[in-house]
């Protein structure tokens, strides 16, 4: 459950440390975002000379959540922190790898890129 | 490196514990970077136990196994009547006693069917380097990836060195695999700089030089079996 100001680990080496959730991208006043879903964050902190700075804008897309991601088949995946990919308006991230786990649930959603680059699908 | 990641699992009532873990030694690339600490739940009903045991103790086999799970009458009945003692000395020595005992689930297909399906899909594969090399795209490696995912069977990595290139390789692909296999692949419908074509057990990725370097996909799988083309064997132009 992802909204507005709340604060977010970064899952990759583009160079942002933490992001801050601006805006969820979908239906008009949508409120939450959960995994596979993007949102328009603003970059708290980053690493120095990267490309990506403090105080940009960026989009990203929700991997890991703290709130319960229920599947079909009774299976329910928690993680133990938030944390969204920064990606390009074509969808391409802008690291070139992801770290930790990350669900299935992305490549449905068209998020095969992500998936390619994790070390661990769930 | 060793990594472990700790799941439970309860199924149909029938408490059911297991730890799956992966015993990763150095040659991995895939997971050679430091994880940030994580962990994850899957329950299914009530029962819900999570423990830890030491890591490296237990693979019995010594080899890359995906998974280990106890599991039977007895392993429940154990379980149950020592839920108060340490619940890793006790799992350590279920381990001992059932580790051999693999839990599969029913839809797992046979082995012989599983092979059926890799020389179908690696069928399917060269078929799509072929069109791709006759698109002049550049570079095509097809790797062997299912020991190391268990999401697809083969990737295919290819070079294009324009946009138009990169639509005329996707859409050729597209079009001989709805015609000759009946598959509509899902991703990029546009050309991209990396576009990717998932045909479910065969993902295409087509790049721009720049983009293939950037993201370097053949470094990251590294350990996937490389499989000869035919058609590199012979010289590309007829002069």
């Amino acid at each position: 459950m992802i909204q507005p100001q709340t604060h977010l680990n970064v899952a990759d080496n583009s160079g942002a440390r933490e992001l801050m959730c601006i805006r969820v991208i979908g239906a008009s006043n949508r409120r939450y975002a959960h995994i596979g879903d993007v949102i328009v964050a603003v970059i708290k902190e980053a690493v120095p000379n990267t490309p990506l700075e403090r105080s940009e804008v960026i989009r990203a897309v929700i991997v890991r959540t703290r709130k319960e991601l229920k599947r079909d088949n009774g299976m329910i995946i928690r993680y133990d922190d938030n944390a969204a990919v920064v990606i390009d308006q074509e969808g391409n991230p802008k690291g070139t790898r992801i770290f930790g786990a990350i669900a299935r649930e992305l490549r449905q959603l068209n998020f095969t890129k992500i998936v390619s680059l994790a070390p661990e699908v769930l | 490196m060793a990594v472990c990641s700790t799941t439970t699992l309860s199924i149909g009532g029938s408490v059911f514990s297991g730890q799956l873990r992966h015993w990763e030694p150095n040659e991995s690339k895939l997971f050679q970077k430091p994880r940030s600490r994580f962990r994850c739940l899957c329950l299914n009903d009530l029962h819900l136990l999570r423990f830890r045991t030491k890591t490296l103790n237990f693979n019995p086999r010594g080899s890359l196994l995906p998974s280990l799970y106890a599991y039977g009458k007895e392993a429940d009945d154990a379980f149950l009547s020592k839920v108060n003692e340490d619940t890793d000395e006790m799992f350590d020595d279920l381990m001992k006693k059932y580790g051999e005992v693999v839990f599969r689930k029913n839809d797992r297909k046979s082995p012989s069917a599983e092979l059926d399906d890799d020389a179908e899909s690696l069928s399917f594969a060269v078929e799509m380097a072929k069109v791709a090399s006759d698109v002049k795209a550049a570079d095509i490696r097809v790797l062997f990836v299912k020991p190391l995912v268990y999401w697809t069977r083969f990737f295919i990595i290819a070079t294009a060195f324009s946009r138009p290139q990169i639509d005329a390789i996707g859409s050729r692909i597209r079009d001989l695999a709805e015609k000759k296999y009946g598959k509509v692949p899902s991703g990029d419908a546009k050309p991209n700089s990396w576009t990717l074509l998932d045909f479910g057990d065969v993902v295409v990725h087509i790049f721009l030089p720049q983009q293939r370097a950037f993201y370097n996909l053949e470094e990251f799988y590294g350990n996937a079996t490389l499989i000869e083309l035919p058609s590199e064997t012979q010289p590309p132009f007829h002069t």
